[in-house]
């Protein structure tokens, strides 16, 4: 595909254009799968482990099967056991169908409490909730495993008897907490610090965050009396439901239909299945169509939130500023089923820099938390967090300006990336000369009733591009119809709307963009990981021009001309043909509908990466007496490659930088020693309102991505990754204190004040 | 215990069967097949239920369906009027104030409630009467300037109506 010049006319792509279905989600009409029934449907809820590490002794299900109006009642007997180690072919890496089976229902031990244990339909939900508690599930209790340091203690009680730690040198004889270990690295650390003039040293601990989506999951599953199964689902990815549910069901996937209806958000919690598999499995065996809707509560303590995390930076730089060496540890906390990868955040860590010698090494622990899942550039906070504090640390030391330092390292198109590879176009210098002139750098700060700093910090995001397709056919009237295979999660409809329109040279009122479901379009990965924008716009893009070719051969035939001798261009064929004559495409459609359909595919593998970058510059206030830090003035400056639509990028800007300001001060999960999460409410889990954020500024670079169709890049992950460092930093810059426990909430931050490092209440 | 509730829902008289303990946001999802109004906690932590009640809003989570008897709601069905969307609906669509949109018929509602009662709203006051409404994706700026551009669509349309 040949990527479009950057300084062409574009009419439709690039414009702040409305959603195409903003309508719908402000009259009400948008519709969730909460809001959708089914004739004779029943309701299923879901019974969760009330303990945190415990074997399952028995289950007696009896008394609930007798309640009048429970027509199903199910355990993790229905379904078949999964073997560990089995995978299904989804994203860069697989599926692991093993832990999703755990996630679906616990077999034989529960391993953290919200962990499903069984499940009951019901003909209201009402009846569904009396008949858990008839539900006696009968534990024995085994001493739970609640942070990463214990889990990581050498007479750590052990949650998987069969854990042998991946990727050490030598595989360890016995089990343990630590599922695998990933290192990156390279040149000599250990020579480089030694010799470096100076060394910033920081360890972090960042807590369990959850990703908040304002809709709850919901599912409806409906089973036909032939076999064949229906879910409408709030997912991210259609397909990535159908082979989970029928991985874990053991259906045929040609059996499976998933039908994608709006999202209420995902952030990445909703690629892997939750009430899916479990109301398919109520619905085959009450006959019955079954809606799960879950509770907030069973959001908070039994969906996959973020990792927790303690990484151990060492930083080191020569007199010049230029770095020599970082050294991380990184633990992640997985929660009660191993597997949650840290290569992303390692390289996320050490990404935007030049630097010769690294040693980055991941663990993947496991705790009797909830298992984790990913959450917008997953990782990428908690790597910023530490590194970019121990960069400002270093421009303290050397007494340097921060932003300085960070452009002598900055990575550029060409240099090493740490995977060995070398970066594709980036635009860090670019952006750091823009923050450089911006008067939210040049501005002093105003003097304010308490002490007030600026901070600075940088974020990268890898993203991915793995596959989208689509295909377009054309109306009687001579309009494309784009159907796709992957969800819109975040304004994909509109933004392809624009694509196709640009491509056709027509309004976008003219195209019309819809989710297809995975029995009537092709297969798309999961909408995560930046990538829907960028992966769609390539298939959207050559289905369009595809459908064009098939036009231009009957519009010659029309036109009395060869094919080669039919131009096309906003919306009219005509020929170059001495006085040759023209027909509109809406004339063409009409005249040859009944000749044949018109279907064009698109499918879009292996797009280069359209990496992320950006930096962030953050004002903050901190009341001494109370440890309150307000944000008086943010700004985000990013690459996006090319804004397909500015206002979506802005939006998706705007709303990854509140999710970071949110994490950075105030949420964070607090469990007691039993594994009971203490703050499973939206009062006590405190996400942001509009009164704890100030407005946030965008500004938007364009370093196209080269043999990228519009040169896109990804957009909406890597504004989470530096909040929490610009607010530390800022913080350590308006009272001289490093913040190395996130969330920074005021006790920590009074805390940090009186040299308790890590904000402990103890 | 069922009982019937009467009250008027955008507008039309309804009378709806409600068990004792059922909420206003269950009988105006389930009973009244309204499912524009959104379940985001049932704990009135998140104001995606946000209706009006007589002309207040409030979280239909919080109250009994048996409370609304004899009250005037309007929900989010019940903005556009005639067909024609109500200025704050068409400034959530121009100006970026609507994303995923779970939370968009609370945040509508709420700010219709504030523009009912004052003509030029500061950024404070707005950000206040939307402060019981989480959102997730926006971030909330576009979701203030919408509100703020509904605001001076509004005063316009009345000085325009007052000229006439």
């Amino acid at each position: 595909v040949n990527a479009i010049d950057h300084d062409s006319d574009l009419k439709v792509v690039g414009r702040r254009l409305p959603r195409v279905d903003a309508g719908e989600r402000v009259t009400g009409r948008a519709l969730y799968p909460a809001d959708f029934s089914r004739p004779g449907m029943v309701h299923g809820r879901i019974k969760r482990s009330t303990q945190a590490h415990a074997r399952i002794l028995s289950i007696d299900t009896t008394r609930a099967a007798a309640l009048k109006g429970v027509v199903a009642v199910v355990t993790a007997a229905d379904f078949p056991e999964i073997p560990l180690g089995t995978t299904i072919p989804s994203g860069e890496t697989g599926q692991d169908l093993w832990v999703a089976s755990l996630i679906n229902m616990a077999r034989d031990k529960v391993l953290w409490i919200g962990q499903p244990v069984a499940a009951v339909a019901a003909v209201d939900p009402h009846v569904a909730a009396r008949a858990l508690d008839l539900i006696e599930v009968s534990y024995e209790p085994l001493p739970p495993v609640m942070s990463i340091d214990a889990a990581l203690a050498p007479d750590a009680p052990v949650v998987h008897a069969h854990l042998i730690t991946k990727g050490l040198d030598q595989a360890p004889r016995s089990a343990s907490n630590v599922g695998a270990r990933t290192l990156i690295a390279r040149g000599d650390v250990a020579a480089a610090l030694a010799s470096a003039a100076a060394v910033a040293e920081q360890r972090v601990v960042v807590d369990t965050a959850h990703q908040g989506y304002l809709e709850p999951q919901a599912v409806v599953a409906e089973a036909e009396a032939t076999g064949f199964v229906t879910v409408w689902a709030s997912t991210q990815g259609a397909f990535q439901t159908e082979m989970l549910v029928a991985g874990l069901l053991g259906l045929s996937q040609s059996r499976l239909k998933v039908v994608p209806l709006e999202i209420g958000g995902g952030f990445g919690g909703k690629i892997l299945t939750h009430p899916e598999p479990v109301a398919v499995k109520l619905a085959q065996k009450s006959g019955r169509p079954v809606k799960i809707v879950l509770s907030r509560d069973e959001v908070m303590i039994g969906t996959g939130p973020a990792a927790a995390a303690r990484i151990d930076m060492r930083i080191g730089a020569d007199r010049e500023g230029r770095l020599v060496a970082i050294d991380g540890r990184y633990y992640l906390d997985s929660g009660g089923i191993p597997g949650t990868p840290t290569t992303l955040l390692m390289q996320a860590s050490a990404a935007p820099y030049q630097c010769e010698n690294l040693r980055l090494e991941g663990f993947d622990v496991v705790t009797n938390k909830p298992r984790t899942e990913a959450y917008r550039g997953p990782g990428g906070i908690q790597a910023a967090f530490a590194v970019e504090q121990a960069i400002d640390m270093l421009a303290q030391k050397l007494d340097m300006d921060p932003l300085e330092l960070r452009r002598r390292n900055a990575a550029v198109t060409g240099s090493l990336m740490p995977i060995g590879t070398r970066f594709p176009t980036i635009g860090l210098t670019t952006i750091l000369d823009r923050v450089a002139a911006h008067p939210c750098w040049t501005e002093p700060l105003a003097k304010g009733a308490f002490p007030r700093g600026r901070g600075l910090a940088v974020g990268y995001w890898r993203g991915t591009s793995m596959t989208s397709a689509c295909h377009v056919t054309v109306t009687g009237d001579g309009r494309p119809m784009v159907t796709m295979g992957a969800v819109d999660l975040s304004g994909t409809r509109t933004t392809m709307a624009q694509v196709a329109a640009e491509e056709f040279g027509l309004s976008i009122d003219d195209v019309h963009v819809s989710m297809g479901d995975t029995k009537s379009a092709g297969y798309s990965d999961a909408a995560a990981g930046s990538r829907v924008g960028r992966t769609m716009a390539a298939a959207v893009s050559e289905a369009c021009r595809t459908a064009i070719e098939q036009l231009k051969a009957r519009a010659a035939e029309r036109l009395q001309c060869a094919p080669a001798e039919v131009h096309y261009a906003a919306g009219v064929f005509g020929t170059s043909k001495p006085g040759g004559a023209s027909i509109t495409i809406g004339e063409l459609m009409e005249a040859t509908l009944t000749e044949g359909a018109i279907v064009a595919r698109g499918v879009s593998t292996r797009l280069p990466l359209g990496v992320e970058i950006g930096a962030h510059v953050c004002d903050v206030e901190v009341d001494t007496d109370t440890g309150q830090v307000t944000i008086l003035r943010y700004t985000a400056f990013q690459d996006v490659g090319r804004a397909l639509n500015p206002t979506a990028v802005e939006g998706q800007i705007e709303g990854s930088v509140a999710q970071g300001l949110g994490w950075a001060l105030t949420e964070g999960f607090d469990f007691d020693a039993q594994g009971r999460l203490r703050n499973a409410s939206l009062l006590d889990y405190r996400m942001p309102t509009a009164l704890d954020l100030p407005p946030i500024d965008c500004v938007i670079i364009e370093t196209p991505v080269p043999d990228v169709p519009y040169g896109v890049r990804g957009v909406g992950e890597v504004p989470i990754v530096p909040p929490a460092a610009a607010v530390a930093n800022a913080i350590a810059r308006a009272i001289g204190v490093r913040m190395t426990h996130m969330p920074m909430t005021p006790e920590r931050v009074l805390r940090a004040l009186k040299g308790d490092a890590f904000g402990r209440l103890a | 215990m069922r009982s019937i509730v009467r009250c008027e829902i955008n507008g039309e008289e309804r009378e709806l069967l409600a068990g004792g303990h059922e909420t206003l946001l269950e009988l105006l999802r389930d009973r009244a097949g309204l499912t524009g109004t959104k379940e985001g906690c049932s704990n009135g932590n998140c104001g995606s239920c946000t209706v009006l009640l007589d002309g207040a809003p409030v979280n239909a989570c919080l109250v009994l369906a048996g409370e609304a008897a004899g009250a005037r709601i309007t929900t989010i069905e019940g903005v556009a009027q005639g067909g024609r969307l109500h200025p704050v609906q068409q400034a959530f669509i121009e100006h970026g104030g609507t994303q995923c949109g779970f939370c968009t018929p609370g945040l509508v509602l709420s700010a219709k409630a504030l523009l009912d009662r004052a003509e030029r709203p500061s950024e404070h006051e707005i950000r206040s009467a939307i402060a019981g409404n989480l959102c997730r994706c926006t971030g909330y700026d576009k979701v203030v300037e919408a509100v703020r551009a509904a605001a001076s669509s509004m005063a316009a349309g009345r000085s325009n109506r007052e000229r006439n």
